[in-house]
């Protein structure tokens, strides 16, 4: 984790997936499938062990800073929203699971915002691979500046 | 792996109503992703915002909507899952989230739904998304 970043890396973050998050992050989003929280109801369900939840990932918000995050990017935390976030899904993520994910900047444009004034929109890609280096999970996120009024 | 969900095209399965929206269910959503901005859980900050109340993280609703997907489809089948966040969720909301299926295609063996989704709030829409499922093949 002390190693500096690659050029284009916005950051990176690292965790195990654990029963416990797993558990937390179910309840906290109102999932009621038992393969989340029952080991037993996910072995019969063929998985190895509870899998995650769809938006699992969010739980790297305990590891970042959001606004030093925006700031790297010469961002006005004020004015920022996320506008769309896409999870793309290679395998489910499960309890036991060692991921590291990097985020990056795929994509930083200008654009007109509908009622006049340039908004700047900056897509990341944060990929996570698991302990094989094996890539797990995509995930997108647009971020959308406003223009200064 | 469990067997996937028959459907059609045009099906609505049921929907899923979550709330009204308490500042326990922000606080422990908070507690679970890690988001501790004070715009969802400390009226005097949010008093300085510009906000007329707490309002929920936009991954609070997107989560509960994942969570209608992954157990009415199985999460082993979903492929992906989008969110766009389009207004904001108040304390006292009550979110109704649910989905239907827009097409269906036969890839390499295995059929794909893409479903348009929806969480709405007591005056609309709050996150609009998109899914692609694996399904059982007709």
């Amino acid at each position: 984790m002390s190693d500096p970043l690659p050029a284009g890396v916005v950051d990176r973050v690292e965790y195990d997936v654990e029963r416990g998050k797993i558990r937390e992050f179910t309840r906290a989003t109102f999932t009621t499938d038992p393969v989340h929280t029952d080991p037993a109801a996910a072995r019969d369900a063929g998985f190895g062990d509870v899998p995650a939840t769809l938006t699992h990932t969010v739980v790297a918000g305990h590891q970042r800073d959001q606004r030093a995050f925006v700031d790297s990017l010469g961002l006005a935390l004020a004015r920022v929203v996320v506008g769309s976030v896409t999870w793309t899904y290679l395998r489910p993520l499960t309890a036991g699971d060692h991921v590291v994910g990097t985020r990056r900047v795929v994509d930083d444009v200008q654009r007109e915002g509908k009622r006049g004034g340039t908004m700047r929109v900056v897509t990341l890609e944060t990929e996570y691979v698991d302990a094989d280096g094996e890539p797990v999970v995509r995930l997108e996120e647009v971020l959308i500046e406003r223009g200064e009024q | 792996m469990r067997t996937p969900a028959k459907v059609r095209v045009g099906d609505a399965p049921d929907t899923r109503v979550v709330g009204p929206i308490s500042q326990t269910d922000i606080v422990r959503f908070a507690g679970a992703g890690g988001d501790f901005n004070p715009l969802h859980h400390d009226p005097g900050f949010v008093a300085t915002s510009g906000f007329p109340g707490v309002i929920a993280m936009g991954q609070m609703q997107a989560g509960i909507l994942a969570g209608w997907l992954s157990d009415t489809f199985g999460v082993e089948h979903v492929r992906s899952f989008g969110v766009r966040f389009v207004a904001p969720v108040f304390l006292g909301d009550t979110l109704t989230v649910g989905g239907t299926v827009a097409t269906i295609t036969e890839a390499n063996g295995e059929s794909l739904a893409t479903l348009d989704l929806v969480a709405s709030g007591t005056k609309g829409p709050v996150v609009i998304g998109s899914a692609t499922v694996v399904v059982a093949a007709t």
